[in-house]
C-alpha cells in the first residue's frame, strides 16, 4: 500500500498530462502515424525486406520507443520545470513527502504517459498491418517500461537544472533525437560502414529500440538481455542521481 | 504570566549566501498560541529565517526546532506542524481551487474531508469559485488560495510571509481577523511584515530584524510602553498669548498662533493632571485629541540607532 502523500503527487502528475490529451497523447501518436505513412509506406517501404519482415514492421517497434523516449522525459521536465517557474515547487519542498516519494511519484506519472503513448502507437501501427501478435511479450512490456523510467528520471533532472526553457529542450533536442534517430529506428546499423556500425553500438538507445525490435517482431542485432541489463543499470543510476540531487536541495532549496 | 513551551526555537541560526550573510546567529522563541510579528525592511533576514524552519532553506549554522524536533533531522515531523504562506503568489494553472486544495493535503498525508473543505472554502471566501480554474481567480482570491493551501494539514504553526502586501484595505482587514480566529483556536502565528500597523494591530510580541541581526523581540504592549509617547492635543476656544507656568514646566508647547496647546510626555503617564492645569488655568478648551506614538516611530528611532533608514 503506497502512502496517501507520494499517490497523491502521482494521481496529481497524471491529472495533468490527462487534462491536455491533444497535446500529451494524441500529438505524439500522430507524429509516428506520419513517419509510418512517410517512411513505412509512401517511400516504397512496403515494398521492402528487412530482416525477412516488411521495412514498415521492421520500423514499428523503433517509433514505439520514440514516443517512449521523449513523452517520459517530457512529463517530468515540463511538469517540474512549471513548477519551479510558478512557484509551486514549494508546496512540495515544504510537505513532508521524502526526496524518494517525490522521485517515485514524478517517474511513475511520466511512466503512465510513455505506456499511454507506446500502447496507441503500436495499436495505430497493428491495425494498419492486420497485424497484432507480439512474439515476446514480457519483453513488450519490459523495454517500454524499463526505459520510461530512466528517461523520466533525466527528465526530471534536467528540469532541476535549467534555469530557463531553452535549457529544457536541450537535452531533447541534441541528445535524445539524435541518439534516437542514429540508433536504428529506421535503419539496421549493421548496413552502416565498418567505422559508424561500430560507432553506434556506443549509442544507448540503439539497444533500446533493438530489444524493443525482438519483442515486437522476433528478431534482433544484440541480445536483449544486454538491452535490458543496460537499462537497469541506467534506470538504478538516474534515480540515484535524482534521489542526491534533491536530498542535497540543489537548485530547489538555497 | 504562566510561561508556555515554545513552539518554535531558534538557536544560533545562520545563512550566508557566498559573501552575503542573510542571517546572523538569530536566537528566538515562539511561544505556544501567539501572534509574533517579524519586522524589518526588505532583505531583513525575515523570509530566510521562516524559510529555515518551513525547510526551504538549508541554514550555514545553527538549528530551528519545532515542537522541539530538529526541522533538518525530523523534517518530517516538523513539516506536519509548520504551514507557511510563501510572499510569492504561485498558482497551477491545470487544476480547480478545489483540486489543489485536496493534492495540498495529500502531499501532507491527510485526506481533506469535505466538512473541512467547506470551512476553509467559506473562510477564505472562495466557495464561488471552488470549482474554477486557478487562472480565473483575482490577485486577492490566489491570495487567498494560497493561505487556504497552508492551513489543510492543520498545522501548529502558520507562518505568514508578508500576507498582505499588495491586498487592497477590506481584504487586509478580512484578512487580519481571521488571523485572530485562527489564534483563538490554538493555533501559532509568525507573521512577517514591513506593514507597521499590521504588526500593532495583530501581534502579541514583535521582533525587529535588521540585515540579518535580531535587534529585539518584545511584548507589544510593554514595547509601546516602554519606548511610546503619548501627545494631548488641546484646542481653545480663544487664544492665548503665554502659557500658563504649570504647563510650560511640563515641556507644553503653544501651537496655531495661541489657539492650541500641545503636552508630549511618557506614554505611561497620566493625561489627567494635565488637564487638570489646563481647566484650573481657566482657558475655555474646544476640543481634546490624544495620540500614542505607533511602532512606527519606535522602529524608525530603533533603526536610526543602528545607523539605517527604514
Amino acid at each position: 500500500m503506497i502512502a496517501l502523500g507520494p499517490r497523491t503527487l502521482f494521481v496529481k502528475e497524471v491529472r495533468r498530462f490527462l487534462r491536455v490529451p491533444g497535446q500529451t497523447l494524441l500529438s505524439p501518436v500522430i507524429t509516428t502515424v506520419l513517419y509510418l505513412v512517410v517512411f513505412g509506406f509512401a517511400l516504397g517501404g512496403s515494398m521492402r525486406q528487412v530482416h525477412d519482415v516488411p521495412y514498415v514492421t521492421y520500423i514499428v517497434p523503433g517509433l514505439i520507443m520514440l514516443g517512449v523516449i521523449s513523452n517520459s522525459f517530457l512529463n517530468t521536465s515540463s511538469s517540474f520545470f512549471m513548477m519551479k517557474m510558478q512557484e509551486t515547487i514549494v508546496d512540495l519542498l515544504i510537505s513532508p513527502l521524502t526526496h524518494v516519494q517525490i522521485v517515485g511519484a514524478m517517474v511513475a506519472a511520466a511512466t503512465v504517459r510513455a505506456a499511454m503513448v507506446g500502447a496507441l502507437t503500436w495499436a495505430v501501427a497493428a491495425i494498419a498491418q492486420r497485424e497484432a501478435a507480439i512474439p515476446h511479450p514480457l519483453y513488450a512490456i519490459a523495454f517500454p517500461l524499463l526505459t520510461s523510467i530512466g528517461f523520466a528520471a533525466l527528465g526530471l533532472l534536467t528540469a532541476i537544472w535549467a534555469e530557463k526553457f531553452e535549457q529544457v529542450n536541450f537535452v531533447p533536442t541534441f541528445v535524445i533525437t539524435p541518439l534516437t534517430f542514429l540508433g536504428g529506428v529506421f535503419y539496421d546499423v549493421q548496413r552502416l560502414p565498418g567505422f559508424f556500425a561500430t560507432l553506434s553500438h556506443f549509442n544507448p538507445i540503439l539497444y533500446v529500440v533493438d530489444g524493443m525490435r525482438y519483442a515486437l517482431i522476433g528478431s534482433s542485432s544484440v541480445d536483449p538481455l544486454v538491452g535490458l541489463g543496460f537499462l537497469v543499470v541506467f534506470d538504478a543510476v538516474s534515480i540515484a542521481i535524482c534521489i542526491q540531487v534533491l536530498r542535497v536541495g540543489w537548485k530547489l532549496r538555497s | 504570566m504562566e510561561a508556555t513551551r515554545p513552539v518554535v526555537e531558534i538557536d544560533h541560526l545562520s545563512k550566508r549566501y557566498g559573501a552575503l550573510t542573510a542571517l546572523e546567529d538569530a536566537n528566538l522563541d515562539i511561544r505556544e498560541g501567539e501572534i509574533f510579528a517579524l519586522l524589518g525592511p526588505n532583505g531583513a533576514g525575515k523570509t530566510t529565517m521562516i524559510g529555515c524552519v518551513a525547510g526551504l532553506v538549508v541554514p550555514t549554522r545553527g538549528t530551528a526546532r519545532v515542537l522541539g524536533h530538529d526541522v533538518q533531522r525530523d523534517y518530517r515531523f516538523t513539516r506536519r506542524a509548520v504551514g507557511l504562506v510563501p510572499q510569492e503568489i504561485n498558482y497551477d494553472p491545470f487544476f480547480t481551487v478545489e483540486e489543489i486544495l485536496r493534492f495540498q493535503a495529500g502531499y501532507f498525508g491527510v485526506r481533506l474531508s469535505d466538512e473541512k473543505l467547506e470551512e476553509l472554502l467559506r473562510a477564505m471566501d472562495l466557495t464561488a469559485k471552488r470549482r474554477s480554474g486557478t487562472r480565473a481567480l483575482s490577485g486577492g482570491m490566489k491570495r487567498r488560495l494560497l493561505i487556504a493551501k497552508a492551513l489543510v494539514h492543520d498545522p501548529k504553526v502558520l507562518f505568514l510571509d508578508e500576507p498582505t502586501a499588495g491586498v487592497d484595505v477590506e481584504l487586509r482587514r478580512d484578512l487580519w481577523s481571521y488571523v485572530r480566529r485562527l489564534r483563538e483556536r490554538g493555533t501559532t502565528i509568525v507573521l512577517t511584515t514591513h506593514y507597521l500597523e499590521e504588526a500593532e494591530e495583530l501581534a502579541d510580541r514583535i521582533g525587529m530584524i535588521d540585515r540579518g541581526r535580531i535587534l529585539l523581540v518584545e511584548e507589544k504592549r510593554k514595547l509601546l510602553e516602554r519606548f511610546g509617547q503619548k501627545s494631548l492635543h488641546v484646542a481653545l476656544a480663544e487664544p492665548v498669548h503665554a502659557l500658563p507656568p504649570a504647563l510650560a514646566g511640563r515641556g507644553a508647547r503653544l501651537l496655531e498662533g495661541g489657539c492650541a496647546i500641545e503636552v508630549v510626555q511618557p506614554a505611561h503617564e497620566e493625561l489627567g493632571p494635565v488637564l487638570r492645569e489646563v481647566l484650573g488655568a481657566g482657558l475655555h478648551v474646544r476640543d481634546v485629541e490624544t495620540r500614542r506614538s505607533a511602532l512606527e516611530d519606535i522602529y524608525v528611532r530603533l533603526l536610526a540607532e543602528h545607523g539605517r533608514q527604514p
